[in-house]
């Protein structure tokens, strides 16, 4: 499968999902014009890709400096993905990258609340 | 002549601790560019970095609900549609406020005023859970986004959110939401 490597604009993140590695990262601002314009694709390249995993090491890594409440809904939608593929077998680690203390500190550790199977580990820059 | 009404409109507004006032067509070329000034002016102005995030926060979910839901609008060439609305940046008191206002159905009036008391009416806990729920729930009746605006904004308000309607014709009210920090 052919990576995504999207660079990021004013207003949507910096995307570079690399599927040979399951390596995959969003790094930056996220509050686009069309939410599901942005998201669907990469929803439905990462659901069908991540379906086939077994036993596989799947990394991803959250580096958002600002989402809006429309982008909360698609972030919380990848993380019950993620949960789904470790849950089918799979070792899912998520890493979320926040300064100390802010309200993205907080998102992350809301979004984590529902993780039994994948792993979180939150970043917290000082 | 000329000078003295628009510097009486320009008094009135930093009167009323306003800094920024845009009153038309709301674009997401309007949120960007006001956003990216806005964000400019609390780093000049040195306020402390979660504040800025939480008045940007509210100013882009304020501003997406005027683009969203406003029933003034005109149509321009083919399909572009171009939502009227208000907003207003400021600082009156020691709190900064981020106000819009836009008109909306007036069959709505009833739904609105009572998902916002609702709200209101919730602690910092209560907001979130309601926030989650919304967020894992089905996306509720009327909305175009996530459902979630409307919270996202009483949890980043600090100092809290309040808001009005006023009837303006048989069809439509006006609404404005105000949260402060």
């Amino acid at each position: 499968m052919d990576n995504i490597k999207i660079g990021a604009s004013a207003r949507t993140p910096e995307v570079d999902f690399d599927f040979a590695a399951n390596a995959f990262s969003l790094k930056g601002e996220c509050y686009p014009e069309n939410i599901a314009e942005f998201f669907a694709p990469l929803m439905d390249r990462l659901k069908e890709h991540l379906a086939r995993q077994r036993g596989a090491r799947v990394d991803f890594s959250f580096a958002l400096v600002y989402f809006n409440s429309s982008s909360a809904k698609a972030i919380l939608g990848l993380f019950d993905l993620l949960e789904a593929t470790a849950k089918a077998g799979n070792e899912v680690a998520i890493s979320w990258a926040c300064e100390e203390g802010d309200d993205m500190q907080e998102m992350g550790e809301e979004f984590a609340e529902d993780l039994q199977a994948a792993k979180f580990r939150l970043c917290p820059s000082e | 002549m000329l000078a003295d009404s628009m510097y009486d409109l320009k008094q009135l507004l930093s009167g009323n601790g306003i800094s920024y006032c845009y009153s038309g067509c709301m674009t997401e070329e309007i949120l960007l560019g006001i956003g990216n000034a806005i964000k400019n002016h609390m780093q000049a102005r040195e306020t402390d970095s979660r504040t800025s995030r939480s008045v940007f926060a509210v100013f882009v979910e304020q501003v997406q609900n005027v683009i969203r839901y406003s029933t003034e609008k005109i149509v321009a060439g083919g399909s572009l549609e171009m939502p009227f609305g208000i907003l207003a940046v400021g600082d009156l008191g020691g709190a900064i406020f981020v106000s819009c206002g836009n008109l909306v159905p007036a069959a709505d009036v009833a739904r609105l005023r009572a998902n916002l008391e609702k709200i209101q009416g919730l602690d910092k806990a209560g907001l979130k859970a309601l926030h989650k729920d919304v967020l894992r729930g089905e996306t509720p009746e009327g909305s175009k986004g996530a459902g979630v605006g409307f919270i996202d904004i009483a949890r980043h308000a600090t100092r809290g959110i309040e808001f009005d309607f006023r009837p303006v014709d048989a069809a439509n009210s006006f609404f404005t939401l105000k949260a402060m920090f």
